[in-house]
This record gives C-alpha cells, sequence and structure tokens, in this order.
C-alpha cells in the first residue's frame, strides 16, 4: 500500500517554521500523528488537523534556533548606520549629490503640476467625449485660409435638425461686458453670456440655485455667478429678483438661478448666462453669413467625425448655395483639443488661458532632461566617491559578503539618498510654487501630489531614479578586487571613460537648453521691440458703448482741451488683435469685382494719432466732405498689391464695402503695419470712416504726465458719463498681452536652462575635486621637479575643457537645426549667428574651468611635503 | 531557584516521560497524557515543553528508531534525569506538606 503523505506545501511551511536542527523529529511526530488519524477520520480532516499542527507550531518557532551568520535585519541597520556616517563625514558631496537631485526633482514636480493643470481643462464635463465645437475655415480671396472659432446663428438649430446623430447642440455668445442695475445700484456683469436652454444639460457646470432643467424657460431669465450675485445681492436671496440691463420694460431681466464660480479650469468663462431667446428673431434665424459666435455639438455616442464632417459641405449647400465652398467649410474640435489645440485658430474669442499644446511638450521634455543631468550627477559623484570607500568594499569582501551584497548596499543606499532629494524637493517645490503661480499665472497646488495614487507614483519614480543612478556605481564597488580595496586603490585606471561620457552627455544637453532659450529669449524681445508700423506708446484705450457715444464728439473735443492729453481719436476696432473681415467691391477698368478684406473703421485722424507711414496719396482727414461722408477709403500695401494687379492705379480706384450702391474712392496707401501677432503675416486691410458708433476711444497722454493725463479723462468721462465708472487700459499693455504665452513658456525655460547648468556645475564641481585628489601625489611630485602652480592648474583643467569642447561639438548642430525649424513659423525671426553659440560654448566652458580651478588651484598652491607625506 | 520551577503542564510531561520509561517520544507523551488526563493537547505544546525541560536539565535525549509511518523521520527519545527526578519528588512533597496540614484544619472547622 502507498504510503499517504500530509501534503507538500504545509510540510515546505514547517521546514521555514522549525529550526533545521529539530525539524527531522518535529516533522516525523506529526506525520506520524498525520497517519494515526488516517485511520480515524477522513483525509480531508486529517490534513486540516495536520495544518492546525502546522500552524500551531509557529510557537515553536524559535526553539533551538541558533543565531544565524546572515542576519538581515542587523546588516540593514549596519547600511543605515553607514550611510548617514558617510553622508556626515563628506558634507560638502552629500550636499551637491542630494541638493541637485531635489533641484532636478523639484523642477520635475513643478513641471508635471503644470502639466497635469493644462490637460485638465474641460475635464470636469460628464460628456466632454461627445462635445465638439463647430469651427470653420474661411477663405476669401487674397486673405490667406485661416481657422475661425466662429460659427453662424441658424447653423446649430439646422444641424440638429438635418442630422440625427447630432443630439443636441448649444451656441456660445458673448454679450461682454454689461451694465447691469438693481434697485439704485450699477453693476457690471464682466462677461455675459447667451446660450441656448441646452447649455447646462450638455455642461457640467455646477448649479448652486435653480435648477438647470428649467432655469432658462422664459426669455428674460438669467443666472449669475455666486460672486457677482453676492456683489450684487450682498446677503438677499437673489432667485425672482428684477435686474434691469436698460430703461423700459423688454429690459427686465428676471434671475432664476445661481451657479459657482466657473473654474479655472474651464475654457469658457462667464459670470452671468441668459437665453439667445431674447435676441432670437426671423431675421437671425436667417442670418446665413454671419459669424458672431461659437457653436458646440453633442454627438450621439460611437459617432464617426470625419464622416460627419464630410456630410456639412452639403449642409452648407442647402442653406447657402453652391458659392459658399469657395468661401467656408466647417470641421469639428473635439472639446478635449479646444484649449491646448487651438494655436492655429483665430477669433478664438473664448478661449481663456489659450495654450500651446507644443509649450507643454517642451516643458515636459525639458524637466525630463533637467532631471536626467541631475541624475547623471548623482550616478557619477557616487561613481567617483567609489573610491573613498573601496577599503570599506574590501572589508566587507573580506569577512564574506557575497557580489550581490555589497551591490544590494550600494543600491540601498542610492535610494536612500533618492529619498531624501524627494523631500528637499517637496520643499524646494512648496517654496519656489508661489513666484512660480505668478509667473505662469496660474493657481497650481501642491496637495495634487498628496493624493494616495499620486503619491505612490512619486514615491515608485524615486525609486527608480534611486534604483538607476545607483546601478552602476554599485556594480562598480562590488567588483572591487578585494585585496586591491584593502590597499585602497579599488579602482581600475583608465575606467573613467564612462563617467567621461556622462559628464560630455550633460553638458551637451545642458548647452543645448541654453542656446535655445537665448534664441527663444531674443526672438521674443525682438517681436515686441519691432517696429509694427504704428506708435503704440502713451495711449490710453477707453471703451465706448452705445449710450456714451452719442457725446463722442464732445468727448473728444472736451478731452483735446486738457493739457496732458495731446491727441484723440476711436475706432471699432482695438489693434493688436486679429481684425473683422468683410466683403468688398471695387470697379477696376469697367468690371466690378468683389473680394473681401479685413477692415477697421476709424475716425478721420487715426492715421496721424498712429504716425503710420502714408505711401502714396494721401491719410484721411476731416477736412475733406467725402472723408467725413464715408466715401473715403485708405488700403494697405497689402492690398494695394492685390487691387493694383495688372498695374491698375489704385489711387481713385472706385471702392466700397460689399453689397453698397455708390462706391467711394480710395484716396491713400498706408505703409503694412502689424495690428496682429508678428509671427502672423499682415493680412490684405482698409480703413475708413463710417457712422457706425466706436467701441473706444484712443487717448494720447504727454510722456512724462501720465498720472495727470489719465486723471483728466476720468474728470471728463466723469462729467459726460456718469453712469458709468471709468475704465481704461494701455495699449502697449494690450499688445504685450497677445505674447503672454511665449513670455510665460520663455521665463519658464530659462529658469529650467539656469537649473541645468547649475546642476551640471555641481557635478562637474564635485567630479573634478575627487580627480583632483586622486592625484594629489602626482601633483606633489610634480611641485617637487620644479612645476609652476599655473602649469599644474592647466594640467588639470585640460581635461575638463576637452570634455566641454566635445560636448559642445556634439550638441551644437543638434541644437541649430531644432532652433532653426522653430524660428521657421515665425513670419518675422531673428537669424540664428555664430556668435550665441560660441558664447554659450565659451560660457559653459569658463563655468566649467572656473568650477574645476577652484579645485585644482588649492592642490596646486598647498606644499608638496603636506601631499607627499600621506601614505 | 529561578529557571528551574516547574509549570503545570510541564510537571505533567515530565511525570508522562517518566511513566513511559524508555520509549518517551513526542507522539506518545501527547497520547498518554490525553489519555490519563482526558485533555487535548497539541503536538506543538508537547514540542515545546519537551524541549524546554531537556534545556533546564529535567531532561535527557537520544535519536533512534525511524518509522514508515513517520516517513523516515527519526524520533527523539527523551529520559527523566537524575536531576529531573530529584525536582519531581520535591514537588511531589510539596504537595504531601500541604496535604498533611490540611486535614487538620479541616476537622478544627
Amino acid at each position: 500500500m502507498k504510503q499517504q503523505q500530509p501534503p507538500v506545501l504545509l510540510r515546505k511551511l514547517l521546514k521555514r517554521i522549525i529550526a533545521p536542527e529539530i525539524y527531522d523529529e518535529v516533522e516525523g511526530d506529526l506525520a506520524e500523528l498525520f497517519q494515526e488519524r488516517l485511520h480515524e477520520m477522513s483525509m480531508k480532516r486529517a490534513k486540516w488537523r495536520y495544518f492546525i499542527d502546522v500552524l500551531c507550531s509557529l510557537r515553536n518557532f524559535g526553539l533551538k534556533r541558533k543565531l544565524t551568520f546572515y542576519n538581515p535585519l542587523v546588516m540593514y541597520k549596519n547600511y543605515f548606520k553607514i550611510t548617514f556616517r558617510n553622508l556626515l563625514k563628506y558634507k560638502g558631496y552629500s550636499f551637491i549629490n542630494i541638493f541637485g537631485l531635489a533641484l532636478g526633482m523639484a523642477s520635475c514636480l513643478l513641471i508635471l503640476l503644470f502639466v497635469n493643470n493644462e490637460l485638465s481643462f474641460d475635464g470636469f464635463h460628464e460628456k466632454k467625449d461627445n462635445i465638439y465645437r463647430l469651427d470653420e475655415v474661411q477663405s476669401f480671396g487674397a486673405v490667406s485660409e485661416q481657422k475661425v472659432a466662429l460659427s453662424m446663428y441658424p447653423m446649430g438649430p439646422n444641424l440638429l435638425a438635418d442630422y440625427p446623430e447630432i443630439t443636441d447642440f448649444t451656441r456660445y455668445w458673448t454679450l461682454g461686458r454689461t451694465l447691469v442695475q438693481y434697485k439704485d445700484q450699477s453693476h457690471y456683469t464682466e462677461n455675459l453670456v447667451r446660450v441656448d436652454t441646452s447649455f447646462l444639460k450638455m455642461f457640467d457646470f455646477q448649479m448652486i440655485e435653480g435648477n438647470r432643467y428649467s432655469v432658462f424657460d422664459e426669455p428674460n431669465n438669467l443666472i449669475l455667478s455666486e460672486t457677482l450675485a453676492k456683489r450684487i445681492f450682498g446677503d438677499e436671496n437673489p432667485i425672482g429678483q428684477i435686474i434691469r440691463t436698460g430703461e423700459g420694460d423688454e429690459n427686465q431681466i428676471k434671475v432664476t438661478g445661481v451657479f459657482a464660480d466657473v473654474p479655472d479650469n474651464s475654457h469658457l468663462q462667464f459670470d452671468a448666462l441668459t437665453s439667445t431667446k431674447l435676441w432670437d428673431s426671423e431675421q437671425r434665424r436667417n442670418g446665413w453669413g454671419s459669424n458672431y459666435l461659437n457653436t458646440y455639438l453633442q454627438l450621439a455616442n460611437n459617432t464617426d467625425v470625419e464622416k460627419l464632417e464630410a456630410k456639412f459641405d452639403d449642409f452648407l449647400v442647402k442653406y447657402m448655395g453652391e458659392e459658399v465652398l469657395e468661401f467656408y467649410s466647417l470641421f469639428l474640435q473635439p472639446l478635449s483639443d479646444v484649449h491646448l489645440g487651438s494655436m492655429d485658430i483665430t477669433h478664438d474669442y473664448n478661449n481663456h488661458k489659450k495654450f500651446a499644446r507644443s509649450s507643454v511638450n517642451i516643458f515636459l521634455i525639458l524637466a525630463f532632461f533637467v532631471l536626467l543631468i541631475a541624475s547623471i550627477n548623482f550616478m557619477n559623484l557616487s561613481t567617483a566617491r567609489a573610491a573613498t570607500r573601496s577599503r570599506e568594499v574590501g572589508v566587507r569582501k573580506s569577512i564574506g559578503a557575497y557580489k550581490g551584497q555589497i551591490t544590494g548596499q550600494f543600491m540601498m543606499e542610492s535610494i536612500m539618498l533618492s529619498f531624501m532629494a524627494l523631500i528637499i524637493a517637496f520643499l524646494l517645490s512648496f517654496v519656489a510654487i508661489g513666484p512660480l503661480n505668478g509667473i505662469i499665472d496660474r493657481n497650481l497646488e501642491l496637495s495634487f501630489f498628496f493624493q494616495p495614487l499620486h503619491l505612490i507614483l512619486v514615491l515608485a519614480i524615486a525609486i527608480v531614479i534611486g534604483f538607476l543612478s545607483g546601478v552602476y556605481p554599485a556594480l562598480v564597488m562590488s567588483g572591487f578586487n578585494t585585496v586591491m580595496a584593502l590597499k585602497g586603490s579599488g579602482m581600475k585606471s583608465g575606467k573613467s571613460f564612462f563617467r567621461n561620457a556622462l559628464v560630455v552627455f550633460q553638458y551637451a544637453i545642458a548647452i543645448a537648453i541654453i542656446i535655445g532659450t537665448v534664441l527663444a529669449t531674443q526672438q521674443l524681445n525682438y517681436m515686441q521691440n519691432l517696429d509694427l508700423g504704428f506708435k503704440k506708446d502713451l495711449v490710453v484705450t477707453v471703451n465706448m458703448y452705445n449710450d456714451t457715444n452719442s457725446k463722442y464728439e464732445l468727448f473728444k473735443t472736451e478731452l483735446r482741451n486738457q493739457s496732458n492729453i495731446t491727441d484723440v481719436t476711436a475706432t471699432t476696432q482695438r489693434l493688436g488683435n486679429n481684425l473683422h473681415q468683410t466683403s468688398i467691391q471695387y470697379r477696376a477698368d469697367t468690371a466690378l469685382i468683389n473680394g473681401s478684406s479685413s477692415f477697421v473703421v476709424v475716425d478721420n485722424n487715426f492715421m496721424d494719432f498712429f504716425e503710420m507711414e502714408i505711401l502714396e496719396g494721401r491719410a484721411l482727414s476731416d477736412q475733406y466732405a467725402n472723408d467725413k461722408a464715408g466715401l473715403s477709403f485708405v488700403v494697405n500695401e497689402t492690398l494695394a498689391k492685390e487691387l493694383g494687379a495688372g498695374d491698375r492705379e489704385v489711387l481713385g480706384m472706385p471702392f466700397h464695402f460689399g453689397g453698397n450702391d455708390t462706391l467711394g474712392a480710395i484716396v491713400g496707401i498706408v505703409k503694412d503695419f502689424s495690428y496682429n501677432k508678428l509671427n502672423l503675416k499682415v493680412e490684405p486691410l482698409f480703413m475708413s470712416q463710417q457712422p457706425w458708433g466706436w467701441s473706444e476711444v484712443d487717448v494720447k497722454l504727454r510722456a512724462d504726465k501720465l498720472q495727470e493725463g489719465l486723471a483728466e479723462i476720468e474728470a471728463v468721462w466723469s462729467t459726460l458719463y456718469p453712469q458709468r465708472p471709468f475704465e481704461y487700459q494701455f495699449l502697449d499693455d494690450h499688445i504685450d498681452k497677445m505674447y503672454q504665452s511665449e513670455q510665460q513658456l520663455t521665463k519658464v525655460i530659462s529658469i529650467l536652462s539656469v537649473l541645468a547648468i547649475i546642476i551640471a556645475s555641481l557635478g562637474l564641481f564635485g567630479l573634478a575635486s575627487f580627480t583632483v585628489k586622486q592625484r594629489l601625489k602626482e601633483m606633489g611630485i610634480r611641485k617637487v621637479l620644479g612645476a609652476s602652480v599655473s602649469q599644474i592648474v592647466m594640467i588639470l583643467s585640460k581635461k575638463f575643457t576637452a570634455l566641454v569642447l566635445i560636448a559642445f561639438i556634439i550638441s551644437a548642430p543638434i541644437t541649430y537645426y531644432m532652433m532653426d525649424q522653430w524660428l521657421a513659423s515665425y513670419a518675422n525671426s531673428i537669424g540664428i549667428g555664430i556668435g550665441i553659440f560660441l558664447m554659450v560654448g565659451i560660457g559653459s566652458w569658463l563655468i566649467a574651468l572656473l568650477t574645476v580651478s577652484l579645485q585644482s588651484y588649492r592642490v596646486a598652491s598647498s606644499n608638496p611635503v603636506e601631499t607627499l607625506r600621506i601614505e | 531557584m529561578r529557571g528551574t520551577h516547574l509549570g503545570e503542564f510541564e510537571e505533567l510531561v515530565l511525570l508522562a516521560v517518566a511513566a513511559l520509561n524508555d520509549n518517551a517520544y513526542a507522539v506518545v507523551v501527547k497520547s498518554e497524557i490525553e489519555e490519563k488526563a482526558d485533555r487535548k493537547v497539541n503536538i506543538s505544546a508537547i514540542h515545546t515543553a519537551l524541549y524546554r525541560l531537556e534545556e533546564k536539565g529535567f531532561l535527557e535525549s537520544s535519536v533512534g528508531g525511524a518509522t514508515k509511518t513517520r516517513g523516515g523521520k527519526s524520533k527523539r527519545f527523551f529520559k527523566v534525569t537524575a536531576y529531573g527526578f530529584k525536582s519531581l519528588r520535591e514537588a511531589q512533597s510539596l504537595r504531601q506538606s500541604f496535604w498533611n496540614v490540611i486535614p487538620q484544619l479541616s476537622t478544627q472547622k
């Protein structure tokens, strides 16, 4: 009969529990009991009892157990102790090592925080994957094709009706700053927006009071943000209150809801919403051709977006006729793309803190490289320090440490250091996050990293960094020959190739980053200081409204009478934006030709006010009756080129807005001026005066009398328009703001590049001091034989000079290529001079030299007796 | 004397070993105690007690007698040492001395 044996697994467990000295007997006893039980009970129960016996045997764990030779706990304690002793023994290196890594980690943490914030935009809408923004591609005549974030009033409803895959739509139509009155108090809503009733069903903006499905039931309903409600109503309950947007019954608006303030990571920003119903009319419903709002569509699940977009051409033809396709096509932009993917889209008025995805990527890449440089430092310094630890390794090995144990020890050490660096990195980020938020205009919070999942992730990354940067030094040290190690020279000479390669790599990255930063900053400065073609300085812009326009002439005259105001003009569109476009008509030879162009309606002294250069003809002027009647036009060079095709005379050419019966005439050609961002080409443009009412008045102040001038404008404004608070903006501020995204980018990159060179130099410093120390005796002998201080410094610095030179040779062409590509995306760009490369190259060499010389000079100037005595 | 104190269970095990004469190893001791004292004992408790008693010098042991039921593993036979017997007797006489007093007390009641 085959003997039944107790379960193998349990026996193995028992073997672990019971000390080997008595294991045989104990297992025998348990086996015997098991066999006995088999006669009395089922196999299953016997096994169970055996299991109980094994479990109870846990109490005998310590029985007869001798202390084993290798006790991991004791060893780990020793590792800790040695790690800390070494840290304290070489305070300088420990500081360089840990602090360098901490700097790298801190910049990485902050960048990740920022990137996460960018990616979180519009992420809080539950239906985000099905929501798309309807955008147009416009191509009008000479105006190059452009993507615009605009659509037409009738598009939304008709798309919904025509295509079953579209399940809902909402329009988003800003009314902008609006004055509302409650009782006797006037308040501005910063951004009142007209939306369709479906808006709150598609987007999950949080309601505080009122039902999101019924707040827009009546046309004159309005909902407010929490902050605005508090400002207008104080502690009163806002629901059901009537506010006024003007005189008359039709301007009485009822508050039906309050929503939580729109979070900063939403591309739509508004503080009051009302329904489009109040503005709806037959004319608007058929208003094909006018683009003035955003349309958002909600698609059914699993809709093929490309197929749907392909049908849009038919849609346009159906409502606007065959020829429309020459001018328009439609496309859909996923909600998740709106914030980061709209850099090539113009007329994008409702896109809060719009940012370039490419910049996010640049940040990520830079952060990675800075961390890489820091990790390489860590690796390099640890390897270099191996020499000082060789005796320790020798002793450990000679008393029986395995190679694996030595490796383990140093790996653990490096992971521990990595953790310390992480803690310091958190402290650094904590200090740096305030200023950073100021620079990039965001509200980042470190608390993001203290959510369990993220914390685990960060810790895991710290472990990985510790592991990766520790593995090479650990392998080097564990590979020491025991006898050599005990003698104190474990490192075989000539093995520093790897370390040198790392230094070259570090410096190559740092040089590349610095050159890139310098070029980017130069480009930005160049653009900001480029001659725009008009004088933007000292100009104050003041918004105009329907009720203020009626007294424009008086306002203008009064302002001109002030002592600190030099001139006043008015316009319908502010410079420093993409300007609106219109259809145009002109007569060339005998044919009446239709076209399109950007335009701006201006007061007749506009060109003189901004000191624009007139190339041919004359500027508009009040002296001419035609100019006053809106029949004179001034075109820019680009439009003149188009109109003058085929050697036609542009001056005097009959010209007007599209749709007018009588044509005016072109009276002047103005030199192209950059009304938009300078990385964009100047489009065709014309100017004329029309009686449409101004949207802004521009006031030029006397140079050193800005405050007085502002006070004068305010005084005039308050007397003429007591109903409106006085507000202003400087035009150059407004224009600088266009480059905000680039400015933020270059600022952050500058910081990162400084960090990169600091960290790289820290590493070099540590490395140099070790190399120098290793060659102490050599230098002593050289000195005894008559070498001078400068010769010795030279010998020691030579190698590092070579390293930096190699790094430069590697990184310069790559950087040149990449920056060339980047600059090509700007219409006005600086050239890449060889000077910058030389400057940065020599600069980094000097920094490296300085770092190394500090060390070598100390050796060179020391007394050779001191250095030679050590044995 | 410290360390030579006999616990209740230890005394029981020691007695069992003594009673079993030359055939005392853990499994038998366990069944002996279970039989005599009518109580369930886990084998691990017997192990603990036996090795402790040996450590204290009450028992000595030798190895031998592998059988098939034990999967070829040897047994450890325990024997009470002279010192063990002495301690057992001392314990007994200590108890006896108490018993000698108890009846007198109870009759005076």
